[in-house]
């Protein structure tokens, strides 16, 4: 594999059903052995795109390239180097070891099997002995989901997509998932696209970061995307009554359900505006998060109940430090807002 | 009241002494039904997964048609069966009128339609999940279709006992195709029919006892397989 092949692009890509657009892609690239992390709301597209991307469904329209070649469902190119994780977790009917060793199977590779279901067994912090000769009926939720994760981790994949791994279990099995799945990118240099809401997690492990919306990715900075209704205030400006009854100001909205892409500038510890245009909301902190690669450190504000997300370097850190509780302003320009 | 107590003793002496034209009509529609339950398993479930797997125009029609074949009346089936292998029909050049094979293709067109709608009907129940996971792992299109079949068996056997149910039973069949031609091709419904018509009640009631003993021991395997898988 050539290192300037890029593991994924998209071109031109739409995908629909029934007739209506849900993923539309321009353009777009995932490095090898890098981590994506996909952030949007629900029906925003992420779980359709891994779809496409984990070759279960063909796009309507576009191609999708795997090293430089275009794929499909059940391509050989990719088919045995790529494999999702669904949100729910789902095992066919049988053992915990059939589920497992299911996919070595397909490959034909059935050297040491029991070894290798043992050791993926093991990567999810399943005691193989308790559980491999487990029926799929007799394993709850959290551990199903590992199984699963199991199942994926066993075949060694080039590319593992990750669909809310962590939505459906509880604290313990979630750190089980992320460990494991981080371990298979630093051992097997798997590349990781994960579509989660856990915001947090992907700040800390992601190389980048898309954010999609209504089908479409609309940025890969930390932006605050708010929605609508949008309403005229008594003001004559646009904008939104927060729950503090602070007034979140917008431009005119192309429509009342529009969101709005909001790139907070400036934080500071006084309420202050240096142009006309500028909006400044008094808001609290609630977590402060680190991203691995840049040493970038993102401070989630939450302003009424809304929350804005700015990242500062380690020296803005430094200069003005900030703890989850602490009250500070934000401002945002009407100028640079942007509508999706 | 008597004659069905009498009847009923006649039918364990007949089943214990080997009465060969009772053992003859069993042998019959035990080789005929396989030979139409198997050709209608081997054609309908690759069909039924067909129907109940992809999406295409026309599927809806067809779904509603596969319904509607699925309460052929027998003799119905009996008698285009026969006029298809009658010496004046079609089919006539093969002889295959009142003879086992002849009875298994009336039997196969009743059960075919059983066996493809039951098996559309378990393949759509069958979760989307499914799918995904088994693509998921790498699997190609024959391993898709292997391991969705699995996966829902026990529907698919359910599907499967209905139809062999249903060519067990069926008398129509057997006695316009088949002739009720004794030691040939008498069947366990059509002996029962003659037998009952000449009042010989003992006959019909032994080997309707017998009917219901295959039908138990089907549903006693069916019911182990599906504990053991």
């Amino acid at each position: 594999m050539k290192l300037d092949v890029p593991i994924y692009e998209i071109r031109s890509l739409k995908h629909s059903y029934a007739g209506r657009l849900v993923l539309e892609i321009q353009h777009l690239k995932v490095q090898p052995a890098s981590i994506v992390g996909l952030i949007g709301p629900n029906g925003s597209g992420k779980s359709t795109l891994l779809r496409l991307l984990g070759l279960i469904e063909r796009p309507t329209m576009g191609q999708i390239f795997f090293n430089g070649r275009s794929i499909g469902p059940f391509s050989d190119e990719a088919r045995f180097q790529v494999t999702l994780l669904p949100q729910e977790p789902f095992l066919m009917k049988r053992s915990v070891f059939k589920n497992v060793s299911y996919g070595l199977k397909l490959r034909n590779n059935k050297d040491d099997l029991i070894g290798r279901v043992n050791e993926a067994l093991s990567l999810v912090g399943l005691a193989s002995e308790e559980f491999v000769q487990r029926p799929w009926y007799a394993l709850s939720g959290g551990e199903a989901q590992r199984v699963a994760l199991a199942a994926r981790l066993a075949l060694k994949p080039k590319v593992l997509l990750l669909d809310e791994p962590t939505a459906s279990v509880d604290a313990a099995s979630a750190q089980l998932i992320k460990e494991a799945s981080l371990r298979a990118r630093q051992e097997l240099g798997t590349t990781l696209i994960v579509a989660s809401h856990d915001w947090q997690w992907l700040y800390e492990v992601c190389d980048d970061i898309l954010h999609l919306f209504n089908g479409k990715i609309f940025g890969s900075r930390r932006e605050t995307m708010v929605f609508g209704p949008w309403q005229e205030l008594e003001t004559g400006r646009w904008g939104r009554k927060l729950s503090d009854s602070q007034e979140l100001l917008v431009p005119s909205p192309p429509d009342k359900d529009a969101a709005a892409v909001i790139d907070v500038f400036s934080i500071q510890d006084a309420e202050s505006r240096e142009a006309p245009n500028d909006v400044c909301l008094r808001g609290i902190v609630s977590r402060l998060t680190l991203e691995r690669n840049s040493g970038c450190i993102f401070v989630t504000i939450v302003a009424g109940n809304v929350p804005f997300v700015v990242g500062l370097s380690q020296q803005q850190f430094q200069d003005r430090p900030l703890f989850p509780g602490k009250t500070i302003f934000i401002r945002y320009s009407l100028d640079r807002i942007r509508w999706i | 009241m008597n004659f069905i107590l009498d009847g009923f003793f006649q039918a364990i002496d007949l089943l214990i002494t080997g009465n060969a034209e009772t053992y003859s009509a069993i042998l019959v529609t035990v080789r005929v039904s396989s030979y139409s339950i198997g050709s209608s398993l081997i054609l309908g479930i690759p069909l039924g997964f067909c129907l109940g797997y992809f999406d295409f125009s026309g599927k809806k029609p067809i779904r509603t048609i596969v319904d509607t074949l699925m309460a052929l009346p027998t003799v119905f089936i009996g008698l285009l069966v026969y006029a298809f292998l009658t010496n004046r029909g079609p089919l006539g050049n093969f002889s295959l009128l009142f003879t086992l094979p002849g009875i298994a293709i009336g039997q196969t067109i009743l059960a075919l339609p059983i066996v493809i709608g039951l098996s559309a009907t378990a393949i759509e129940s069958m979760e989307k999940k499914l799918r995904i996971t088994i693509m998921s792992m790498g699997a190609n299109r024959r391993q898709l279709f292997l391991t969705s079949l699995w996966e829902s068996r026990h529907a698919l056997l359910a599907g499967a006992i209905a139809a062999y149910g249903r060519v067990m039973t069926e008398v129509g069949i057997s006695m316009m195709v088949g002739g009720n031609i004794k030691w040939h091709t008498r069947t366990i419904t059509t002996a029962i029919a003659l037998e009952t018509n000449k009042g010989q009640f003992g006959m019909g009631v032994a080997l309707g006892l017998v009917l219901l003993t295959i039908a138990f021991c089907v549903n006693f395997s069916v019911s182990f397989l599906r504990r053991r898988y």
